[in-house]
């Protein structure tokens, strides 16, 4: 091919690349002309959805909620990072209630429970989240009685624990105890403990004399020091004080919670306690609980003071 | 020797005086040493300002759980819209405003009774939303009795503001709930163990209507009290059924049944072609039901379907209690018919997408071809009422974008395309306008007429 060919198909090309560009420049001007400023919104808001869509999993996985709960989620947290280095787990409390607010409001990826999810918490999910969440039940446990060592009081039934925390039943003579006014404490509102104590043993208004504490362990060191003092809350943290044995009814008989009457269901106060996820748990967020439901994660479910799902 | 004894004098007294002073040393120094408190003595000292502490802080705890009883929340809703309209040339086409302002006050008083207080500060138009009691039932704690002014037994009704993925209700909802709430008393039924919710309710049922007279004096100012003796009853109950790890579904139904108290002695009807002659004081009825679902799908990250199709006979009051059969003043019962589609998709942890298909026909005898045709319009002879505008359906295409900054700040990018029926015969309804420059312009609805909104909304809520 000559020289002059070449320009000539050179100036063809540079005049088809010029007419395209008009041409191109032509159709941008009619389309701007014909679609309105507001109307490209409508791409711009499209891209805003491609753009968002691709969210990366996260490597860090937080874990708010249960004070009961607590310990063991941060044993949980402790021996998983150990082997899994790439793997970052923050664990806080705060409470059931204030773990699944963080949840639903996106504060938090796993929400830790004492009790299970409230349908206005449920309807609050699917509302941010289109979702109903995930109920992961990942250990069982026995509300405890913690009663000071001195007292003279060892079992109760759930009738009278009731009546006690109504504040229908004041001194500890009518229960057999000493002639001393009973001193109540308890957790704090937002606390799992205190719902599922409230739905099922005191199943009404707690008395108002009921002296509330931030955290299980302040519940039971108010009890350590106090002679006529009586609180609730998990099995895990009986530490220093008298256990409470409970029975159903007056004509039971009274048991202390242990592995084998929490599994008989000897034990008259027991229940799960969960994880609530947003959604279906997916990559290191799913790798990590099927690690807490393994064989490994459940045993040390039992080194904490707390009871196995299965 | 006067000075002389004025001198003595003054020697004896500072010797007395130096002598008292250091009795009343040696007695304060005794006095220390006998007062200086024992170990013992200062641990019982503590231990009672303790116990006094701790006393003020049984008080103090007392009266901060009283306080705990009241729960304040709200949220404002700033945002810039651009209306296409050309309609609106001559006033504003965009324009910054105060959508909801809203203050909400909730006192749980004891255990199952709460009062609610909700007004809206909106620049230029304070309303009080929400004032109503609930009381729940001790015993089944299934029941509930709510009374005072709260929202219509609706899905989109009762789903709060503040949550909903495009930027106002769908257009049927708004013609037929208009202000969505309504004074009355309402029963709700929820079974703790059944997934069941079921609602009936009683109202005045005029709330948020506007019937006028003549003379274009609104007779429902009063929206306190009841513009009639009819009460309107409201029924709705819904079931969610679960669908395992895939989501849930929620499904249900809801009926209107009321009445308005006529005023004039003719009641049109949306074919135009029936007149039927009342009495002041008939029942002009307006019946509707709906039927709805919403699909929560835990499907990437996220996603819900959600739909309501409602349909029925709707009544407006004429008012013309002497004259004959004037023009656009008789009673007027309209069949309608409409419908919303949600796609919702969650987008990671902080946004939001949705689109909703929303379409609201309030004729649904005649359709935009028969619009002001012969047989459709007023003519001397029969007097009927004119079809126009207020005949034609919308169907309105809405995209949103909401980034979620934290739980309390929510930004929205929203975009309604607004499609209307159009009328049979160019130039027979018309709207004339005048645009900002003086220039006269005319909307014909033969044509479509861009009515297409764009929304950029800030949301705070605490």
């Amino acid at each position: 091919m000559g020289r002059d060919a070449i320009n000539r198909v050179c100036t063809e090309a540079s005049h088809k690349f010029i007419k395209d560009q008009n041409f191109l420049k032509d159709i941008i001007q009619k389309t701007m002309k014909s679609f309105k400023l507001l109307k490209v919104s409508i791409i711009a808001v499209m891209l805003g959805v491609i753009t968002f869509a691709f969210v990366a999993a996260p490597e860090r996985i937080t874990v708010k909620g249960s004070d009961t709960l607590v310990i063991l989620a941060q044993r949980w947290a402790e021996v998983y990072m150990k082997t899994n280095s790439n793997v970052t787990i923050q664990v806080t409390g705060g409470g059931s209630g204030v773990g699944i607010s963080a949840l639903i409001n996106g504060a938090t990826d796993i929400a830790n429970a004492s009790r299970k999810m409230k349908n206005t918490e449920k309807e609050k999910l699917k509302a941010r989240y289109n979702t109903l969440g995930v109920e992961v039940a990942c250990a069982k446990d026995g509300i405890t009685i913690y009663l000071n060592s001195a007292s003279k009081v060892k079992e109760l039934s759930i009738k009278q624990l009731g009546q006690i925390f109504r504040g229908e039943i004041t001194n500890w003579k009518e229960v057999g105890g000493e002639n001393q006014s009973i001193k109540l404490y308890g957790r704090e509102n937002s606390s799992g403990t205190y719902v599922f104590f409230q739905e099922n043993v005191v199943k009404g208004d707690y008395a108002t004399s009921c002296q509330t504490l931030p955290g299980t362990a302040a519940v039971v060191n108010a009890v350590k020091k106090d002679a006529y003092g009586i609180g609730y809350g998990g099995a895990a943290y009986a530490e220093g004080i008298e256990i409470c044995k409970v029975k159903k009814d007056d004509n039971s008989p009274a048991f202390v919670p242990t592995a084998e009457t929490i599994k008989s269901g000897d034990y008259p106060i027991t229940r799960y306690l969960y994880m609530y996820l947003r959604n279906r748990p997916t990559g290191e967020t799913k790798k990590y609980i099927d690690w807490i439901l393994s064989a490994e994660g459940q045993k040390l479910v039992v080194d904490m003071g707390y009871f196995p799902v299965k | 020797m006067h000075r002389y004894l004025m001198m003595k004098n003054n020697s004896i007294i500072m010797k007395k005086l130096n002598s008292i002073l250091f009795l009343l040393l040696l007695m304060v120094a005794f006095n220390l040493k006998a007062q200086e408190p024992t170990l013992t003595e200062k641990i019982s000292t503590v231990d009672d300002k303790v116990n006094g502490l701790l006393e003020r802080v049984a008080t103090d705890e007392a009266d901060l759980s009283k306080l705990t009883k009241i729960k304040v929340s709200g949220y404002i809703q700033a945002q810039y819209q651009n209306f296409q309209s050309p309609a609106l040339l001559s006033t504003s086409q965009n324009y910054f405003s105060l959508r909801r302002v809203r203050v909400k006050f909730t006192y749980e008083a004891a255990d199952g009774v709460k009062f609610v207080l909700q007004p809206d500060f909106s620049p230029g138009a304070l309303a009080l939303k929400d004032a109503y009691v609930v009381l729940n039932d001790h015993w089944s704690k299934s029941f509930s009795l709510w009374a005072g002014k709260f929202n219509r037994p609706n899905y989109e009704v009762e789903y709060s503001s503040s949550q909903r993925e495009l930027t106002e209700r769908s257009a049927v909802i708004r013609a037929i709930y208009p202000g969505e709430r309504a004074i009355g008393a309402k029963l709700e039924f929820n079974p703790i163990n059944v997934p069941l919710h079921a609602q009936l309710a009683v109202f005045n049922g005029a709330d948020g209507l506007s019937i006028k007279n003549n003379a274009g004096t609104e007779l429902n100012s009063n929206e306190n009290k009841d513009y009639d003796n009819f009460k309107d009853v409201m029924a709705r109950v819904t079931y969610n059924l679960s669908l395992g790890s895939f989501g849930g579904l929620d499904f249900g139904a809801h009926g209107y049944f009321g009445a308005l108290k006529s005023f004039a002695t003719t009641t049109y009807s949306s074919d135009y072609t029936t007149v039927k002659a009342a009495k002041v004081g008939d029942a002009i009825s307006r019946n509707w039901l709906g039927g709805e679902f919403q699909l929560f799908a835990d499907v990437l990250g996220g996603l819900s379907v959600k739909g309501e199709y409602i349909a029925g006979k709707n009544a407006s009051i004429g008012f013309a209690p002497t004259t004959a059969i004037p023009l656009g003043v008789a009673n007027y019962q309209n069949k309608f018919a409409g419908y919303y589609l949600y796609f919702i998709k969650n987008l990671g942890k902080k946004n939001q997408f949705a689109f909703r298909y929303d379409y609201y026909d309030p004729n649904t005898d005649i359709t935009g071809k028969n619009v002001s045709m012969s047989g459709y319009a007023a003519t001397a002879t029969t007097a009927k009422k004119f079809s126009g505008k207020s005949d034609l359906a919308t169907t309105t295409l809405g995209f949103a974008l909401h980034h979620y900054f934290d739980d309390n700040i929510r930004i929205t990018f929203c975009y309604e395309i607004v499609n209307n029926e159009k009328v049979g015969t160019a130039g027979t309804v018309v709207d004339n306008y005048t645009d900002a420059h003086g220039n006269a312009g005319t909307l014909d609805w033969s044509n479509h007429i861009n009515q297409n909104v764009f929304t950029l909304r800030l949301q705070a809520k605490f």
